[in-house]
């Protein structure tokens, strides 16, 4: 079982791998290595096609910086997110605006597993942790 | 005896044909004998039958009486010396039992002075354990109150200032306008883009 699922990542990684071109993941590229899966069928094509997915999405998260707000931002601000975290990250970085009122005011962005925030929300929150 | 009685009779006799055949050296004492009445025969059967009576009194009486005297002498004598003995041995034996009564009375005070002391002892040892719990007691009650009051401060804090945030959020939710929130943004982007 344990060399099964060694095998099931080590082919989910090569697919992944696959999926890259000039260090960025194209849809032209997945759509390619899915064709690929659908006509050849490996063994447990199910389980790898789930692992390819997890990294594909984790690859996808790290390129996209989700900027949540309250209120209107302007669209100069959102580019100007997208860059800093595109240098701080050194890889392409679009973002995507996502409206949330229980921020009160200010924004969150969310890229991959790192998180950024300034907003009312968030300084209550850790005004109430801190007292 | 009977030889002695013998030997008497015979002299008796020889005196009295003695005097006899003397004739006139001897009328003195056949004049004194005839005067009081004195048969020479009569006297040797009484010397002959007070011998016999002596000698029967002396064989079944006075032997039997004497033996039964001595027995009863060596008797008391022998009671004597057990009553000696007896004294002899009752004083020894009060003066063990004095001696006894002595050493146990020593030793039933050298017990009394050592349960004396043990009991003080222990009575500290136990003064000394309660005095500690009781203190241990007090310390961790102390302890118990000071960690609940603490807990109880922290939990007033946590809850007001939850309180503060609920209403603050629900306040600034209603006050804020969009421009306000605008401004913010502006601020919040500039902050993160120099992140």
């Amino acid at each position: 079982m344990a060399t099964g699922n060694k095998q099931i990542q080590q082919l989910a990684r090569q697919l992944y791998q696959l999926s890259f071109v000039n260090g960025v993941v194209t849809a032209e590229q997945v759509a390619g290595v899915l064709e690929y899966v659908e006509k050849h069928r490996p063994p447990n094509s199910m389980a790898v096609l789930r692992a390819y997915q997890r990294l594909i999405a984790a690859e996808v998260a790290r390129g996209q910086a989700v900027v949540e707000h309250a209120g209107p931002v302007d669209v100069s601000a959102l580019n100007a997110i997208g860059t800093a975290m595109a240098r701080k990250y050194g890889r392409p970085v679009t973002t995507i605006e996502k409206r949330h009122d229980a921020l009160l005011a200010g924004l969150r962005v969310r890229i991959g597993d790192d998180l950024y925030e300034s907003s009312v929300a968030g300084q209550l929150g850790a005004l109430a942790e801190s007292v | 005896m009977f030889s002695t009685l013998h030997v008497l009779a015979q002299a008796a006799s020889h005196a009295a044909d003695a005097a006899a055949a003397h004739g006139e050296a001897a009328s003195g004492l056949t004049k004194i004998t005839q005067d009081f009445g004195i048969s020479v025969p009569d006297i040797l059967a009484q010397i002959l039958s007070f011998s016999v009576v002596a000698f029967v009194l002396w064989k079944f009486a006075f032997k039997p009486v004497l033996a039964t005297l001595d027995e009863r002498q060596q008797k008391i004598a022998s009671g004597l010396s057990y009553a000696e003995e007896m004294k002899r041995k009752l004083q020894a034996a009060s003066e063990e039992s004095s001696a006894i009564l002595k050493k146990a009375q020593i030793e039933a005070g050298r017990i009394i002075d050592e349960a004396r002391k043990s009991a003080k002892d222990h009575l500290e040892k136990q003064t000394q354990e309660a005095t500690a719990k009781v203190t241990d007691v007090l310390a961790k009650g102390q302890q118990a109150i000071e960690l609940e009051h603490r807990k109880m401060l922290a939990d007033a804090r946590s809850e007001i200032a939850r309180l503060v945030v609920t209403t603050t959020e629900r306040v600034l939710a209603k006050r804020l306008t969009d421009a306000d929130r605008a401004a913010y943004n502006d601020a919040a982007a500039r902050e993160l883009t120099n992140v």
